[in-house]
């Protein structure tokens, strides 16, 4: 009896201790995906490279502050002069009083995106996991590894630009190249601004190589805020202008504008295309940031749409300065009356008139998704469309390449209103990309790469920047240098 | 592995000497206690000058083969020893004599009980007696003051809300404070398990008067056997099994009736007072009061209107009435014990209602000779309604009724509550209470279960194997009805079940050798499985008529579900040995492996060693009669802390959605290594007892060091995240505690005990990883190293100028700018210095209680104090805003600055002030948290046996109780309780209730 009691339980002991231990210890989380799952085939990799998108439309990067806290510095934008509009926001672009506690934040999402397609570059590069199968082509792998590589050149490229100076003097300290998965021990060093735009460079040309002239994502609502290879040829036009390679420059610029897929809008359409998605737009969006309040990363009450409504939170008012520089006649500069004037003009002030002739830029009015008391309105954010191409262009040609920078500008010029040109040099075009680019965020990086200089008031601030102006470089945030001690802060801060 | 089944091996040895013996006249009968009749379980029986013997089993009953000469001595742990000659009889029961003294209580410990005398660690008990008459709603609420180092904190008065328990401080940032409560050998989910309720308490489903006894396990050398779980201590929770003899039945009822405790007489204001203090801040500002235009128009008219008394019209009297039956029968082959209560709790405002049903039933049948069988089954509904009353908002009756301004009406003029409240958002708090403007409840279903199997095959031996299944399924409801004119309205609603299934199996063998060696050893296996998931839906256009999802437009309709599961796999064992009752040598160790940490540190291995030696049993200190204990006691043992989210091991990425699209973006990154908090205590303890014990005590020393505390380490961003959770960090708890206890008189008719308990305790973070401070979820609190654990971080208030009224606070000295004693004063709030102000951890806690009884008269009183802590009242700058808030103000925004040369008063108030004078964070809100509050006082009368049998009952006893009666404190509050971060963002205050009761059994 008992040795009989005693076998049942030593045998129920023995089958617990041997068989449950190993698998009854892992719960897998159900509600996430594990990193290696997602990383073993071709739909995973796939899903992993559209996610990649989403971190552009964070409000620190295209979903407002890279674009807005640029122009405010740039002097495009300036804070209200009736303070009835502000909200208290953009006080630090605007009195340029940026330190490594208050700086851009974009370091963060830069990497977010750079780390998340270095994971499927990886598991392509290493070639151990066979991708190539059940109706994935050779094709369809190099289309995504090609995305992937765009993604990361232009998170590289935008980390750059906001953290180091690209004025030519290319040994300046630029940003960490991060070319492989990471662990949280790791702490890089910055690489030269050469290194990082030579990388960028490489990244874009392999990419261009790699993707398949018909690619675009599927899924998505707009394929303008998909990288194609137009797109990477634009972005190295931009690339080269920016490492004042200007024959490649005007080459990669010419390959867009030639392709056939992209036309100029004309002075009657200008006005009307900001309140729509890219596939309306017609004509020149190249590559924009789709915004929706659906996106995971949403500025929502901070993006541009609310930022520069006068109903809205109204912080990002066009300044002064800018609006003197626009001819009469010039459907970019064309002014009216929120409310009233929407898809007529490109500026617009309170529907009250109590601004005091302030103006706010029309290329963010939303697209209508919204009504600025209890939802903001969203807009899509363009990175790159086609006259940027002409304005390349023109510029490689005012700096030797090319004899086409009068041709170039009065093609943008013809389809605005404004009178044409008959001669062009540097200034001419430096002054006809603010015209057309301005609050689309270049304006400030124009200046970095080319004069470094600005001077600009408005009575309430004043900025006298030199070439040797710490600020030309925003600070590295702290909490960055405070965990890697590789990472040099920028000079002067 | 190898080493349990060397463990396996030892048992079965053991087991064969065992089987060994046995022959001559069989003898059977049963042990029970001689003063109550009760079996006593578990005894020793042992053939005089044999090495043979054999223990009665759970209930009572014993077999053994003897010699028919023989000679059996009967002893258990509590019982005096009783030899009695076979003569050759098939059958002898025996009354055992209980010893009387303390020394000899048998107290519960891990897997195990343990006589008191014979302890090693640091442990502290709780007899059902003591839990006494409490009107309280769980059993976490009794333990408040009742033994040193255990400190029970309220965050809310709130019927039904859950206590924060911390034993001997504080040890983790993210891995949880909460000690582990084992009810009937099973640890059990505790804490609070309500969805949108603010609290749900998880241990309401026990009902205290099931309670037998209460352990509470503090050092490492007591509470190490549950190993990975044991940082914060461990409380152990016994339920009442049956006695033997006819069905007992007892029932009983209470009534009671609750009230806000206010004993400072915290008030607002009166309209005419009010009136005079926004006029005089409206002049202040240059503003004319009787000018309608003007921002500060504050004419007497507006005293012409009905005015309300807010806080009076939104409180009430609670009240609280509970009914229980239990029944209680046994025989020589089984045991029950059952009951069922019922209790329904109505707060102080309205919308706040707790009420369970409870039933229980306690089953344990002697299936063999050897075999024993039983269950613990208790079922239970609760019901919990509150209001939105977490922090400051507009809808939580408590802050609303000292905010809105007594000439805003309660009702308006069609009769309907008044919802044009401007200082208020347009919120009527009796609107949302009782016209349905705001319902929101939790229902829940909770059962524990557990059946156990025992196996006694020799004396000495039990193999136990004890299996739970825990269950608690709630239902959620939260439904903001339409504003008045509309007729949607927004329903969120949720559905939760948490399911836990444990086993664990033990073998135990007790022996005793020789003269005096005594010897006990147990393994064990456990294994744990939590699953927990939950449907949430939310819609915002639900038909008022209908307020249920079916008539919301579904496109406007959100659903969520949350899903996690947990399990924990554990092998472990122990060692007593004794000699002599002069040394004692304690040893437990227990491996657990848990799926919450990373693949290479899934298991881990705690420990623990102790030993006391009984000084007074010594032949030296035999001629010392006053001295009835002197015994040392010391441990040393490492402890663990996984109490922490499910997956954090996992590098995941989680679903993110862009242009229409959804995808995968990384979320956490891999982190194998993540591992357990360690804690290392170590004890030095005395217990001594004096003058046939009747004078009786304890003095504990400890210092507990938290290792690889779990901090989220900020990492560089260009790895993709921002930060990884990992094994860093440490802390520092020391402390010493005493606890003395007194029959000062002692006699036939009247008996007179006092007790006294104090726990000092002082945490210090002693490393952070990269950093020397975190954030604390709340801004006002800093967790730096060097500081205690919480410390207020807060602008350094200095006062009034007396010449100008304005606020003053102290600057940094720019001189002198790293000196601490040097400051500059300044009335710019921008400029003021941050201090590391104060803690809210008290250094001092405790209680003292005393006990009067004559004849069948018992008075009893239990006090509680917490000494030495700082409280951060923040509700107080928005009543006490100098001018710059629109809503009604404490009594002591009345004793402002008036004139020159004022000083100790508040800054001079004007309307618009900008000053931030009132502004948070600041050391004015913060003030000394001391208390000492009259926790319970019961007076009992238990009839005479004479009268009880004229009336054929068994027994008859009719109390009134007391909760909270009296607190003594400087608060500028109703209550200074709030919370264990001293800031009750909850602030449903405390209440004091009075309650009647009888208890008839028969």
């Amino acid at each position: 009896m008992m040795k009989k009691y005693f076998a049942i339980i030593v045998l129920a002991v023995a089958v617990l201790f041997t068989t449950a231990c190993k698998d009854f210890l892992v719960e897998e989380p159900i509600l996430s995906q594990s990193t290696s799952l997602t990383l073993s085939d071709f739909n995973g990799l796939n899903k992993a490279v559209a996610g990649a998108y989403s971190p552009l439309a964070d409000g620190q990067w295209y979903g407002a502050m890279m674009v807005l806290e640029s122009e405010m510095r740039a002097g495009n934008a300036m804070r209200p002069i009736n303070s009835d509009f502000t909200s208290g926001r953009m006080m630090v672009p605007y009195d340029m009083s940026y330190n490594e506690s208050s700086t851009s934040g974009l370091w963060g999402y830069a990497y977010y995106v750079i780390s998340a397609v270095n994971n499927v570059l990886d598991v392509i590069e290493k070639g151990e996991v066979e991708l190539v199968k059940d109706g994935v082509t050779q094709q369809d792998v190099d289309n995504l590894q090609a995305e992937a590589l765009a993604l990361r050149a232009l998170a590289h490229f935008d980390c750059l630009r906001t953290y180091a100076r690209t004025d030519g003097s290319n040994d300046r300290l630029g940003i960490p190249l991060i070319l492989t998965p990471q662990s949280p021990d790791d702490q890089p060093a910055r690489n030269t601004v050469t290194e990082v735009l030579n990388q960028v460079v490489a990244d874009l040309t392999k990419a261009e190589s790699l993707m398949s002239s018909s690619y675009v994502r599927a899924g998505g609502v707009s394929s303008k805020c998909y990288i194609t290879v137009d797109v990477v040829r634009a972005l190295l036009a931009r690339v080269y202008l920016y490492k004042k390679d200007y024959s490649n420059a005007a080459a990669y610029a010419t390959k867009v504008i030639d392709s056939g897929n992209y036309k100029l809008w004309t002075a009657k359409e200008y006005p009307t295309v900001w309140n729509k998605d890219a596939a309306d737009k017609g004509g020149e969006v190249i590559f924009e940031v789709y915004g929706a309040t659906s996106n995971s990363y949403d500025e929502y009450w901070e993006g541009p749409s609310h930022m520069t409504n006068p109903i809205g939170y109204g912080d990002c008012a066009a300044s002064f300065d800018l609006m003197d520089l626009f001819e009469d006649g010039d459907v970019r500069g064309s002014k009216g009356i929120r409310g009233t004037d929407e898809g007529k003009v490109m500026f617009c002030t309170d529907p009250d008139e109590k601004s005091l002739g302030q103006m706010w830029t029309m290329k963010y009015q939303g697209k209508g998704k919204g009504d600025a008391v209890s939802t903001p309105d969203v807009s899509n954010v363009i990175v790159i469309r086609l006259s940027e191409m002409y304005l390349i262009r023109a510029e490689a040609s005012a700096n030797g390449a090319g004899n086409t920078a009068v041709s170039d500008l009065n093609a943008i010029r013809s389809n605005r209103g404004a009178s044409l040109l008959s001669s062009a040099g540097s200034a001419a075009v430096a002054l006809e990309r603010r015209l057309e680019l301005n609050f689309e965020g270049h304006t400030w990086f124009d200046l970095a790469r080319t004069t470094a200089t600005l001077n600009y008031s408005d009575g309430v601030v004043t900025r006298n920047l030199t070439s040797s102006s710490k600020e030309w470089a925003l600070p590295i945030p702290k909490r960055e240098t405070d965990v890697n001690e590789n990472l040099e802060q920028n000079p002067g801060f | 592995m190898k080493k349990i089944r060397l463990l396996m091996a030892a048992v079965a040895l053991v087991l064969s000497v065992g089987i060994a013996s046995a022959q001559n006249v069989q003898v059977r009968g049963t042990v029970t206690d001689a003063s109550t009749g009760e079996p006593v379980p578990f005894a020793s029986i042992q053939v005089k000058g044999t090495m043979q013997g054999t223990a009665t089993d759970a209930l009572g009953s014993y077999a053994i083969s003897v010699p028919g000469n023989g000679v059996l001595v009967f002893s258990s742990i509590g019982y005096t020893t009783l030899e009695v000659a076979v003569n050759n009889r098939g059958q002898i029961n025996v009354s055992l004599e209980p010893e009387t003294e303390f020394l000899d209580d048998v107290i519960v410990v891990g897997y195990g009980t343990v006589r008191r005398e014979a302890k090693t660690g640091s442990i502290a008990t709780l007899e059902a007696e003591n839990l006494a008459e409490a009107p309280v709603n769980s059993v976490d609420k009794m333990l408040a003051g009742k033994m040193a180092g255990v400190m029970v904190t309220s965050q809310t008065g709130q019927p039904g809300a859950n206590s924060n328990i911390r034993i001997r401080g504080i040890s983790s940032v993210n891995a949880g404070n909460e000690p582990l409560w084992v009810v009937d050998g099973i640890p059990v989910m505790s804490g609070d398990q309500g969805y949108f309720t603010n609290t749900s308490n998880a241990m309401a489903v026990v009902n205290p008067n099931d309670i037998e006894s209460i352990t509470v396990l503090k050092d490492a050398a007591a509470a190490s056997i549950y190993g990975s779980r044991a940082a914060n201590g461990v409380i152990l929770v016994t339920t009442k099994s049956g006695s033997q003899g006819k069905a007992k039945f007892q029932v009983r009822a209470k009534y009671g009736i609750s009230q806000l405790a206010n004993d400072n007489n915290f008030r607002v204001l009166t309209g005419s007072e009010l009136i005079g203090l926004r006029r005089q801040a409206a002049m202040n500002a240059g503003m004319n009061p009787d000018n309608p235009t003007s921002a500060g128009y504050y004419p007497l008219s507006r005293l012409t209107g009905p005015q309300t008394n807010w806080l009076k019209e939104v409180t009430k009297l609670g009240n609280m009435q509970e009914y229980e039956i239990n029944a209680s029968a046994g025989n020589d082959r089984g045991k029950l014990y059952s009951s069922l209560s019922y209790q329904n709790t109505e707060g102080i405002t309205y919308a706040s209602q707790f009420n369970k049903i409870v039933g229980r039933v306690n089953t344990d049948y002697k299936l063999t000779n050897s075999l024993t069988f039983g269950a613990r089954v208790n079922m239970a509904y609760t019901y919990n309604r509150d209001t939105e009353m977490q922090a400051l908002y507009y809808a939580n009756p408590f802050f609303a009724g000292l905010s809105i301004l007594p000439w805003t009406p309660l009702y308006d003029e069609y009769g309907n509550y008044n919802v044009n409240i401007p200082e208020n958002s347009n919120t009527n708090p009796m609107y949302n209470m009782l016209s349905g403007g705001e319902v929101q409840w939790e229902k829940q279903f909770r059962n524990q279960a557990s059946v156990y199997l025992e196996w006694q095959p020799v004396t000495g031996l039990v193999f136990k194997t004890n299996n739970m299944l825990e269950t608690t399924n709630g239902e959620g409801r939260r439904y903001w009805g339409p504003d008045p004119g509309y007729t949607e309205g927004t329903l969120q609603v949720s559905t939760s079940q948490y399911i836990r299934m444990t086993t664990s199996n033990t073998a135990t063998y007790n022996t005793t050798f020789g003269d005096a060696h005594s010897f006990r050893a147990m393994i064990g296996q456990e294994a744990m499985k939590e699953t927990y998931h939950s449907y949430f839906s939310y819609s915002p256009t639900v038909d008022d008529a209908i307020p249920y999802p079916t008539t919301s437009i579904a496109t406007d309709d959100k659903i969520d579900y949350s899903y996690s599961a947990e399990t924990l796999l554990s092998f472990f064992g122990n060692v007593d040995y004794s000699y002599d009752q002069r040394y004692y040598l304690q040893g437990s160790v227990r491996a657990d492996g848990s799926s919450l940490f990373g693949s290479a540190n899934r298991w881990g291995l705690f420990w623990s060693a102790s030993g006391s030696w009984n000084i007074s049993n010594e032949a030296f200190m035999s001629g010392i009669d006053w001295l009835s204990l002197l015994k040392l006691r010391a441990s040393y043992g490492v402890n663990g802390n996984n109490n922490i989210a499910a997956y954090r091991a996992y590098g995941v990425y989680a679903s993110t959605a862009y242009n229409g699209a959804s995808g995968m973006l990384p979320s956490d990154p891999d982190n194998p290594n993540l591992s357990w908090e360690k804690n290392y205590t170590w004890n030095v303890g005395l217990d001594f007892a004096f003058f046939d014990s009747r004078i009786n005590g304890q003095v504990d020393v400890y210092s507990r060091d938290t290792k690889d505390m779990l901090l989220n380490k900020s990492v560089p961003q260009t790895s993709g995240f921002s930060s990884n959770f990992v094994n860093i960090g440490a802390l520092n708890n020391k402390g010493v505690e005493f606890q003395l206890n007194g029959d000062i008189i002692r006699t036939k008719d009247f008996n007179w005990n006092v007790g006294f308990n104090l726990a000092y305790n002082k945490s210090t973070i002693l490393d952070l990883g990269d950093t020397d401070e975190l954030n604390n979820a709340d801004s006002r609190i800093k967790h730096k190293v060097g500081k205690s654990f919480y410390t207020y971080y807060l602008k350094d208030y200095y006062g009034v100028n007396p010449s100008t009224g304005q606020a003053l606070w102290r600057a940094a000295d720019p001189a002198d700018p790293d000196n601490e004693d040097a400051f500059i004063l300044t009335s710019n709030y921008n400029k003021a210095r941050y201090i590391y102000a104060g803690s809210p951890e008290p250094k001092f806690t405790g209680g003292f209680n005393t006990s009067l009884s004559w004849k069948g008269f018992d008075l009893s009183a239990f006090f509680e104090y917490k000494l030495g802590n700082n409280v951060l009242i923040v509700e107080n700058r928005y009543v006490n805003s100098d001018g710059n808030q629109n809503m009604n103000q404490t009594y002591r925004a009345l004793n402002y600055w008036k004139e020159p040369g004022d000083t100790g008063v508040f800054p001079k108030p004007y309307i618009g002030n900008s000053s931030n004078s009132y502004a948070m964070p600041s050391t004015r809100w913060m003030e000394r948290g001391d208390y000492l509050r009259v926790k319970d006082v019961t007076l009992s009368y238990t009839f005479p046996t004479r009268i009880i049998e004229k009336i054929k009952l068994g027994g008859l006893k009719l109390y009134v109780s007391g909760l909270n009666l009296y607190t003594f404190h400087d608060v500028n509050w109703f209550d200074p309780e709030r919370g264990v971060n001293g800031m009750g963002s909850g602030i449903y205050p405390m209440t004091k209730t009075l309650v009647g009761g009888v208890e008839v059994s028969f």
